[in-house]
């Protein structure tokens, strides 16, 4: 929030207006926080807001300023760029006339020039002067606009630009942490799943030795079909995330190359501690399926139809740290340690009161509200429980040590 | 790929929820399967609240149906839970429950207002089970930390409400993703909540752990003849003062065996009315 405030201020002080910085603070805290503005759009229109109290027009934009790739940090900015062009890609829209990359020594972004912009076309490997183009964010990456009040000059010195990165780093599943990053995977197809969309050729699963993520593969990248249970170089893939879960994708800029070796997909184990709030459905005495082991749903295998199921013992739950939901799996072995109970006595159970939710009442009366550490591989939305413990007692100690931080507050 | 993800239960002591008067539906279309949320004096937005205490009352006061209440008690003051038909499991343990005895809950916040204006707030239960005392430790603890963490956003809060235009911001403000900041923000600026009040609070609870761990590790004196849950109860009485007396009690402390046609002296309309103090004003 200061931060704005004295990017307006530093604007204002540019026009010789003096305004209070609570005043900016609360009209844009208003705009932020109860109109649920982006901060670019706030800051815009705070400062127009200002401007135009003042009887300045925000034609200010006009006076846009020189800058370097690297000092982009803000939507909505009108800025001066001498850039090099590093790459064209193919307009996804019409409305488009041409989209590629343009850097210089800081970096390099993503430019946009609209149709509308009637401004001559850029060519590859050359050098120009970009005025008045307006800066623009998406998912923490910047872009810069060409529109109808942006000016070219192709520049006769040649800027001098890093050469993209074309070569994404390599990286292992485990590391890939946020959107928008252009990586190298090698990996194993541990799944493909139906598509439910017709631009997208192949989505699944992928994973490394340390861990798997979902992928998808675009129509439009005319890539050639991945088999289940191959190893790949994935190149150039793009991460994504949607909810706290990350995929990669892959576009026309990747590339896919098979692999002889087989890469063993494995995981690295994660934790989390929390109390347990749910002990789920289909937890406790449950049949699976012989031939794919799915748990079975009144007996029938989603994949296999009517099966003759073979029993075990599981439990689905969730943890939770007040900040966080965890969904854990126990396996049997696990379960029967945890609960003391083997599958031989859940039968003996279920069948004595002809009911198998007996099973899961009775994990549930053992485990729900208590506090868990537990350890294991992360799968999906899963955390594959390899070890669970309940956290130690709290000593005289612990509290001593929150009560004086506290008091010292 | 269902977009749906689990909420979260808040760390919520009871003394907090018991001044909680402000609840909204998330999403603009508020409709009525939209989300709802509890937002407390410290700014935690709660779909859903965990909490352990002790059971000190239970109760069918359903008519021809079951529907079970009780009471939970935490060291900062005490809690209505709820089980009836649409929570067939919790009911079933809430009924079959002996108190006192320590219970951990999850359940979902509820707001209640009665005719003369009174908002009471209780907890709908998912799931109760039984626990032990050093579960109920480790939640105090647990509520201690994440309350003080809230606290610690309030410093930051806004005070000022918006000018006069924001009188009525609770029917247009749902926010389907608002961070901790701006529940903070709300919270200051639907409660003025008392920072110290809170802190103070939660101190006064951790001083009250502290001596039921020391007591504990005597367990010369600590002898059996002591449930805890009397030095916890002890203290919330305090802070409901009067509105606690015309409560009516059950008569006798049925077990379990309440079926329908159990004729009942206080019906299923039986509301306990708490003055919320220092609500919005």
């Amino acid at each position: 929030m200061k931060e704005l405030v004295d990017q307006i201020q530093a604007r204002l002080r540019d026009q010789k207006i003096t305004v209070d910085d609570e005043d900016i603070e609360s009209r844009l805290r208003k705009l932020i926080s109860e109109f649920r503005v982006p901060e670019g759009e706030a800051r815009r229109s705070v400062l127009n807001y200002f401007l135009k109290e003042h009887g300045v027009m925000p034609q200010a934009r006009a006076s846009s300023e020189k800058v370097r790739v690297a000092d982009i940090k803000e939507a909505g900015r009108w800025v001066d760029l001498e850039v090099r062009v590093l790459d064209l890609w193919e307009p996804a829209s019409e409305a488009i006339s041409q989209t590629g990359l343009v850097g210089d020594s800081t970096g390099s972004m993503k430019f946009v020039k609209w149709a509308k912009s009637e401004l001559a076309n850029l060519e590859l490997g050359k050098s120009y002067l970009l005025k008045r183009v307006v800066t623009d964010e998406f998912q923490g990456r910047y872009s810069v606009k060409l529109n109808r009040t942006s000016q070219v000059e192709p520049l006769d010195v040649e800027v001098e630009a890093r050469p993209v990165s074309k070569a994404a780093e390599p990286a292992k599943v485990v590391e890939i942490n946020e959107a928008g990053r252009w990586v190298d995977l090698t990996v194993k197809v541990a799944q493909l799943w139906e598509t439910n969309s017709e631009s997208i050729s192949q989505s699944g699963l992928v994973g490394d030795e340390t861990g798997t993520i979902k992928f998808v593969k675009w129509v439009k990248s005319e890539l050639p079909d991945l088999e289940e249970g191959k190893s790949y170089r994935l190149k150039n893939v793009v991460t994504d995330e949607f909810q706290g879960r990350y995929s990669v994708k892959l576009n026309r800029t990747s590339q896919i190359e098979p692999l002889d070796v087989d890469i063993e997909i494995g995981s690295v184990a994660a934790e989390f501690s929390g109390a347990l709030v749910d002990v789920q459905k289909g937890s406790g005495l449950i049949k699976r399926c012989p031939v794919c082991k799915r748990s079975l749903a009144k007996g029938v295998c989603s994949e296999h139809g009517k099966v003759d199921g073979t029993y075990d013992l599981r439990i689905k739950a969730v943890l939770d740290d007040g900040r966080r939901v965890q969904d854990i799996l126990i396996n049997r072995e696990t379960t029967e340690r945890l609960v003391d109970l083997d599958l031989e006595k859940a039968k003996q159970m279920a069948m004595e009161a002809l009911d198998h939710e007996v099973v899961r009442s009775l994990i549930e009366s053992k485990l729900m509200g208590r506090y868990y550490s537990i350890t294991g591989p992360r799968i999906d939305r899963y955390l594959l429980v390899e070890s669970i413990s309940e956290m130690q007692p709290i000593s005289v100690a612990e509290v001593d040590a929150l009560l004086s931080a506290t008091e010292v507050a | 790929m269902a977009g749906f993800s689990r909420e979260v239960a808040k760390r919520v002591f009871a003394g907090e929820l018991k001044n909680s008067n402000y609840s909204f539906r998330d999403g603009e279309d508020q409709h009525q399967y939209a989300p709802s949320y509890l937002l407390t004096p410290t700014g935690a937005k709660c779909n859903r609240v965990f909490l352990v205490g002790t059971l000190t009352e239970k109760d069918d006061i359903g008519g021809d149906t079951e529907y079970w209440r009780g009471r939970v008690v935490d060291p900062t003051g005490s809690i209505l839970i709820y089980a009836g038909q649409y929570q067939p499991e919790a009911a079933q343990i809430l009924s079959g429950m002996e108190a006192p005895s320590f219970v951990a809950v999850v359940g979902k916040p509820n707001l209640y207002q009665t005719e003369d204006g009174n908002i009471i707030i209780s907890i709908r239960a998912e799931s109760i089970q039984q626990v032990d005392e050093a579960t109920r430790n480790q939640w105090i603890m647990d509520a201690a930390r994440r309350t003080l963490e809230r606290l610690d956003g309030l410093r930051n809060a806004r005070t000022e409400t918006p000018t006069g235009e924001f009188a009525t911001a609770d029917s247009v403000l749902p926010l389907a993703a608002s961070t901790p900041a701006q529940d903070a923000d709300r919270a200051m600026q639907h409660y003025h909540t008392d920072v110290d009040h809170y802190r103070l609070m939660v101190l006064r609870a951790l001083a009250s752990l502290k001596e039921d761990l020391a007591r504990n590790k005597a367990p010369a004196e600590a002898s059996a003849s002591e449930p805890l849950s009397t030095e916890s109860e002890a203290k919330p009485v305090s802070s409901e003062g009067k509105a606690e007396a015309p409560i009516t009690r059950k008569g006798r402390p049925k077990k379990s065996e309440s079926l329908a046609g159990y004729s009942d002296d206080e019906d299923g309309d039986q509301v306990e009315s708490i003055n919320i103090a220092g609500g919005k004003r």
